[in-house]
């Protein structure tokens, strides 16, 4: 049961080559929407009674004989499946008439099932080679996504995106491979048993700085965030909604977190928790400042994102039930957030044909539905009540202020202004003031991509809003399964 | 009657004025129609209440203290039946003279809310209604004002703040009472002022002196008397404004308070009336415009009533309510008369008119018969409410003040004798702008102002049957003991020295009037000319017609300095440091950090690995 979230969206990528033969459009959309559809409707209805008894581990056998493959589910990893499906989701639907001018649409949804699987595969295995693995299985296709366009920006982004990325992988695979070296296992719960009967603290250091580069390197943390701003933007809209909502937390922030909570074992105030808290608030204050600059709406977006990871992993790296809870919680808000950002900047792409802010202008008065849901994510994000953003940012602040890091609670609160300081740049240059003369002739994007943008502002403001349920049925079983270990 | 019937004069109204706006603007005489059968309800209703008298309804409604009382009484009666009088007046010369104004049904819904609101709190026995009544006709007041010429916003936010402060004090003074008393019931209110019931005193006062345009509260009513239309003026200033602001005068000064006769409140009172009284009259006689001038007699005449009741003796608090009714009788009339000057040739300018009796005989006889009532002339009502008044000002020992009010009698004379000579008498002027011949207006316009003209005789002539109906049941308990209140005798007598002096006075006025009209080379409307041009005054003059002396200009000229020292001191420097500083210094972090991306993957690739090993060094220290 728990296999149906890697298998079969790789079963369908596996197919959809060929469907693409049959019918150029209609039915790899269709297709690929179900599958999605499919995958939201089983995270939010048989997950949360699959594990109300406590996490669920399965085994894969073929004919009989058990394999070595297992996977399993607790609160932390059914978040993610959540997340995951819902942004999933809103991209494919947007990419119904998104991806129309893109090239073959079958390759596409091909690739796009291919990262799913890589990382829901990634959030419920239980050893860190399969960690590896569908680390890997996820970054190949969002390189061959990254470069979907064919364009030279897009493939010189890809290719950079591509060799930072290797390195990435060699440090994880490298700090694997010592672990497994130490303690004979590669299971979280094997190496984490190993490791407490080690006596080499100064390897254990080393292994946790190779994830940490390499875990970074993904989620993009400064100082590894350098492909990030050239590799988001270059992709096609739904793409880089999925890479910035989806993929850097799960690849990243998610894959950090499970290593050093469940393997490592994160005391609030030690070294680990030092670290990961100094690295969030220099990405999360750099990123900001570094998104002001930017005259480009994508790139912006994609600084931004740094910023907001540097977020989650600092309320995650506080290590407190509340610090976690808040990282998670952030987490989430900024997949919904980010993810409807990335997707109206295609629409406003597309519609003018140009990425640079101070072309725009005045374009809330022709595309009404992307300027009001472009505005309520930009406003989650930059943390207004009484959407997400706004409460998880809250209580991550709170969460600094009860761990006794005062400065750093400032310092975060100083991001956040600035924050909401590019966010309305970008409503100022783009939505508000006078409609430009050129571009009187636009039109509000086509029906799917408008709908897909409204579901997920939608989300937001129900998250918002409703912050306290959200927060009862899927927050807090995340944090407290991280609390809990396996 | 039962309890409830109290509502009906404020509902009444209320109703009439939501239908009036319900009503298109197309429609015609519907609205005029329904507008007159809802005044005279409230007339018939102000007339059967007058009747019953006593009549109490007392509704729980916040707690506290706080209910939704209402008591008619004497005083509260006699109030409502002059305030529905008005409004029926004033809505039969609506009629005609505000046909086709463009916003006639907002004209008509404030004229009726007004006459709500007035109603309610004339009634009201709690100050917590009584105070949102009062401020209610804030909004009417500003509304009615903004009817006008363009520029009659200006006027409307000026009158609007004026009263507004007013009323501030008002509730202030309330406050104060309610700590004092621990009761909001005005009825059970009657506290010797002293200590703190000082201020509530003055406080209050301010509040109702301010309603009645007393100075230095009434520089707005000038302006509007040339922004807003005429009918405002007739029914706010003229009439309602002066019944409401006297009535509740007279409440503080007789129930509320215990004011004893020559005590220090009553004399502040009574150098505010005898200012107001002389001060405003120098500045009515120089006016070139009608109703300008009208309006300065407005805030004039409420002088009169001010000193009256401050002499806090029977025969002056008398007279000075008795002057309050004459006063809207007459000034509403004059008002009106103006309004049908209008009407017919489109300006009020003195020196545009003349000569309009024979055109116009029913106004003009209208006109006269007010202008004669309130200079005092024997035997019309202005004449036995000033002579009680001058009574009063002499009892209370400060001879000066009589002084005064005579000073007051020579120069209204003085300057309507200006005002009817350039208007009706004497040669047309060739400036007139009126193309078509004038005639008499029409019967809507010129019954009000006959109306009020025979009321003025009456309640001269026969003076004992308004003061035995209406002023004396209101003094009684606050005669001496074994006196009766009777002020009925030798009220028209004019053999007594006061009598004559006030008959010298009116002497004087004629002989001015005819020096100044000789010397303006018999043009009447040069008639104020020498004490306008009078060596020193002249100077005062150019001031006050340049509002050196208006409060409220002042202010704003001092409240502008003040912004603008605040904006370039204050929040500009506070905007330097966020539009520059701030922005410049993040601006220049951020490009900082741009130039660091340069594109190059070496270069990426560097800081990655120069993380690796800062991050490792900072584990190798940190792990324990």
């Amino acid at each position: 049961m728990i296999f149906l979230f890697i298998g079969l969206p790789l079963v369908v990528a596996a197919f959809m080559p060929l469907i693409g033969k049959i019918s150029k459009k209609f039915l790899p959309d269709l297709l690929a929407n179900a599958v999605f559809l499919v995958l939201l409707v089983l995270a939010a209805t048989s997950g949360r009674q699959l594990i109300a008894g406590g996490p669920v581990l399965q085994s894969l056998s073929w004919l009989g004989e058990p394999v070595a493959v297992q996977v399993a589910v607790d609160g932390f990893s059914l978040l993610m499946l959540m997340a995951i499906a819902l942004v999933t989701l809103s991209a494919g639907l947007y990419s119904v008439n998104y991806m129309n001018h893109y090239g073959s649409k079958a390759n596409y949804y091909a690739l796009l099932l291919m990262m799913v699987t890589g990382m829901n595969g990634l959030v419920l295995v239980t050893d860190l080679f399969q960690v590896y693995l569908f680390l890997e299985v996820a970054a190949i296709a969002s390189y061959a996504l990254v470069a979907f366009g064919l364009e030279h920006d897009e493939l010189e982004a890809s290719f950079k995106y591509l060799m930072l990325s290797v390195v990435a992988s060699a440090a994880v695979l490298i700090a694997i491979a010592v672990l497994f070296g130490a303690t004979g296992s590669l299971s979280f719960a094997g190496v984490a048993e190993g490791l407490r009967g080690l006596n080499s603290k100064f390897a254990v250091g080393a292994c946790a700085a190779l994830f940490l580069m390499g875990f970074g390197l993904k989620a993009a943390l400064i100082p590894f965030h350098a492909w990030l701003p050239d590799a988001h933007p270059s992709a096609p809209a739904p793409i880089s909604a999925i890479l910035s909502g989806l993929l850097i937390k799960v690849s990243g922030v998610y894959a950090l977190t499970r290593i050093f909570f469940n393997v490592f074992g994160l005391e609030p105030g030690a070294w680990l928790s030092q670290v990961l808290m100094g690295l969030g608030i220099v990405s999360a204050v750099l990123a900001a400042f570094l998104a002001i600059g930017q005259k480009d709406l994508k790139r912006m977006l994609a600084y931004s994102s740094i910023s907001q990871v540097g977020y989650v992993v600092l309320g995650i790296g506080i290590g407190t039930p509340l610090g976690v809870l808040g990282g998670l919680f952030h987490l989430f808000n900024h997949a919904l957030a980010k993810g409807l950002l990335f997707l109206n900047s295609g629409s406003v792409q597309q519609a003018t044909g140009t990425r640079n802010l101070d072309e725009m202008g005045g374009l809330a008065k022709r595309m009404p539905v992307t300027a009001a849901t472009s505005l309520v994510g930009s406003l989650s994000i930059a943390g207004v009540p009484p959407l997400g953003g706004f409460w998880s940012k809250l209580i991550i602040i709170i969460a600094l202020v009860q761990a006794g890091h005062g400065i750093l609670a400032v310092a975060a609160v100083l991001a956040s202004v600035v924050t909401l300081w590019y966010y309305l740049v970008i409503q100022r240059k783009a939505f508000f003031g006078k409609l430009d003369e050129k571009w009187k002739a636009v039109k509000e994007a086509p029906f799917w991509m408008t709908a897909a943008t409204v579901i997920l502002a939608l989300l937001v403001i129900g998250t918002g809003i409703f912050f306290s349920l959200v927060i009862k049925t899927w927050i807090q079983p995340a944090s407290d399964a991280l609390a809990k270990g396996f | 009657m039962t309890p409830t019937t109290l509502l009906w004069p404020i509902l009444l109204p209320a109703l009439a004025a939501v239908v009036s706006l319900i009503i298109p603007s197309r429609v015609k005489w519907l609205r005029e129609g329904i507008s007159l059968l809802a005044a005279a309800g409230v007339l018939y209703l102000g007339f059967a209440l007058f009747a019953v008298k006593n009549l109490e309804l007392r509704v729980p409604w916040m707690g506290q203290g706080i209910n939704f009382d209402l008591r008619l009484f004497h005083f509260s009666a006699f109030i409502l039946l002059g305030l529905s009088g008005f409004l029926f007046l004033i809505t039969l010369y609506s009629t005609a003279k505000m046909k086709g104004h463009p916003r006639i049904r907002e004209y008509y819904a404030y004229v009726f809310l007004s006459a709500a609101l007035a109603n309610g709190a004339v009634l009201a026995d709690n100050f917590v209604p009584l105070v949102f009544f009062w401020e209610g006709l804030l909004v009417t007041l500003y509304g009615l004002i903004t009817l006008g010429r363009k520029e009659a916003n200006r006027t409307a936010v000026k009158a609007f703040i004026i009263s507004g402060l007013c009323d501030f004090c008002l509730i202030l003074g309330i406050g104060i009472l309610w700590a004092e008393t621990g009761t909001l019931t005005l009825s059970q209110i009657s506290v010797k002022p002293e200590g703190l019931a000082v201020a509530a005193f003055i406080l209050m006062m301010i509040g109702a002196i301010g309603k009645a345009g007393a100075m230095p509260f009434h520089t707005w009513i000038p302006d509007a008397a040339i922004d807003a239309p005429v009918t405002f003026m007739a029914f706010m200033p003229a009439a309602f404004e002066k019944l409401l602001g006297i009535y509740l005068l007279a409440r503080i000064t007789l129930d509320l308070f215990k004011l004893e006769p020559g005590s220090g409140l009553s004399l502040v009172m009574m150098i505010i009336g005898a200012t107001t009284i002389v001060l405003a009259v120098m500045m009515a006689l120089i006016q070139k415009d009608l109703k300008r001038l009208l309006s300065y007699h407005a805030v004039s005449q409420v002088g009169y009533m001010i000193l009256g009741i401050g002499t806090a003796i029977p025969i002056g608090i008398a007279g000075g309510i008795f002057h309050m009714i004459n006063h809207a009788m007459y000034k509403s009339g004059l008002f009106l008369s103006a309004g049908s000057v209008e009407y017919r040739t489109g300006t009020t300018e003195l020196k545009k008119l003349g000569g309009l009796a024979k055109a116009m005989p029913l106004t003009a006889t209208g006109f006269t018969i007010c202008a004669l009532a309130i200079s005092g002339v024997w035997p019309l009502n202005g004449f036995v409410s000033k002579e009680m008044i001058f009574h009063g000002a002499l009892e209370s020992g400060y001879w000066i003040f009589a002084v005064a009010a005579w000073v007051g009698a020579i120069f209204t004379f003085a300057s309507f004798l200006k005002a009817g000579h350039s208007v009706f008498f004497g040669p047309r002027s060739e400036e007139n702008p009126a193309a078509a011949p004038i005639k008499e207006s029409p019967a809507p316009i010129v019954i009000p102002i006959l109306i009020l003209a025979l009321l003025c005789i009456t309640f001269g002539v026969a003076n004992k049957l308004p003061l035995r109906t209406f002023i004396q049941p209101i003094l009684e308990g606050h005669v001496p003991a074994g006196e009766t209140a009777d002020f009925t005798a030798g009220a028209l007598s004019v053999f007594t020295p006061v009598a004559g002096i006030s008959i010298l006075c009116l002497l004087l006025a004629l002989g001015l009037h005819f020096f100044g009209w000789k010397r303006g080379g018999k043009k009447a409307y040069l008639a104020s000319e020498p004490v306008h041009k009078f060596p020193g005054l002249h100077t005062i003059y150019d001031w006050a017609e340049n509002r050196v002396f208006d409060l409220y200009e002042q202010g704003v000229i001092v409240l502008n300095g003040l912004a603008f020292v605040l904006f370039k001191g204050i929040d500009r420097p506070i905007d330097f440091v966020y539009e520059k500083v701030i922005t410049k210094t993040g601006e220049a972090f951020a490009g900082l950090l741009r130039k660091a991306h340069t594109g190059r993957y070496a270069n990426y690739l560097a800081w990655c690995l120069g993380g690796l090993i800062v991050i490792a060094v900072l584990i190798n220290a940190l792990i324990k």
